[in-house]
């Protein structure tokens, strides 16, 4: 009884960590992890051909300009 | 949880770490590139494909600068993806990480993570400078190096959970097994089909330089998302207790 009293008539402010994680914030993150891995690490064209079609293939915008890092940062290249 | 400022600092931490990792190889990688994409031109010259005219020059500094400039900004992506991944397991693994502070738990965390997903892999499958690698053969080297990774990363996850299971005296073997685990798969997986033509002088000089810079890449995105989430304190919550 005395321990109910000392609880609902403890006025202060209380820190409460909560650990939990929302679902769709590490689905969030999941998502930019594997298309930024892709971009850097995989990418040959394939996310310029959705607007530029084919030529995307032969320019490799995304390609060149990952280049550097990708060598750098040990993925396979050329 | 703040989820706001959770994604906000996780996402901001690993741009800045990806910056940092790319301004750091402009200094340190970026001469042992040039160095080997300057063997690259002259095998092209000595075979015929191109020519050594002022026109081969001029097309081939535009992209380079591209090339070079684009660095910082892949840096930046490639850092905030992989600084998503960190941010996902440190949110679900800060509570079992040891450390009085944050930034410690963030450091602990950063260093098992370079370990297994950065540095073992690296040793099986090295990185390479240009003219190394045969392109008949990316497809093939990129598979087996992201399987290794996420093997290597699983099979941590996987340890981890045996680790939580086992009695204090014992927790030992949680990282007995995953030497054992790895030793195993290291042993196993097929070496990388290239030969290497480059001289060894480059090519060990390039690795270890680029090594040193992606432990800069995890000691940074350590340094910032500690530091952010000990000012932003993303997991808790203040609630205010009336008086009834
Ligand atoms: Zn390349």
């Amino acid at each position: 009884m005395t321990f109910y009293v000392i609880l609902l008539s403890y006025p202060t402010e209380i820190t409460v960590s909560k650990s939990k994680v929302p679902i769709f914030a590490i689905a969030l993150l999941a998502i930019i992890f594997a298309v930024g891995l892709f971009v850097v690490g995989y990418d040959q064209g394939h996310i310029f051909s959705v607007v530029l079609g084919e030529q995307a293939y032969e320019d490799l915008y995304i390609h060149e300009l990952t280049h550097d890092m990708r060598h750098a940062a040990g993925f396979p290249c050329h | 949880m703040k989820t706001v400022i959770f994604l906000a600092i996780v996402l901001v931490s690993g741009a800045i770490a990806g910056t940092i990792h790319g301004m750091t190889n402009l200094v340190m990688v970026e001469p042992y590139l040039d160095e080997a994409i300057g063997i690259e031109n002259q095998n092209l010259f000595a075979s015929g494909e191109e020519e050594d005219t002022p026109q081969f020059w001029v097309e081939y500094n535009s992209y380079r600068d591209w090339q070079k400039g684009g660095q910082v900004l892949a840096g930046a992506i490639l850092g905030t993806s992989v600084g998503a991944l960190f941010g996902i397991v440190y949110a679900l693994s800060r509570h079992a990480l040891p450390g009085k502070n944050d930034l410690r738990k963030t450091l602990v965390l950063a260093g098992i993570m370079w370990l297994t997903i950065y540095l073992i892999p690296f040793l099986k499958y090295p990185a390479n400078p240009p003219t190394v690698g045969d392109g008949e053969t990316v497809v093939l080297r990129a598979v087996l190096y992201l399987s290794f990774i996420a093997i290597s990363g699983f099979g941590a996850v996987g340890l981890y959970q045996l680790y939580k299971r086992l009695k204090q005296n014992t927790k030992v073997l949680a990282f007995v097994g995953y030497a054992v685990f790895i030793g195993i798969v290291f042993a196993l997986m097929p070496p990388n089909p290239d030969e290497v033509t480059a001289p060894m002088d480059l090519v060990d000089g390039f690795r270890a330089m680029s090594a040193v810079a992606v432990s800069v890449f995890w000691v940074s995105v350590a340094v910032v998302l500690g530091s952010l989430w000990h000012k932003f304190r993303p997991d808790s919550e203040i609630t205010l207790a009336k008086n009834q």
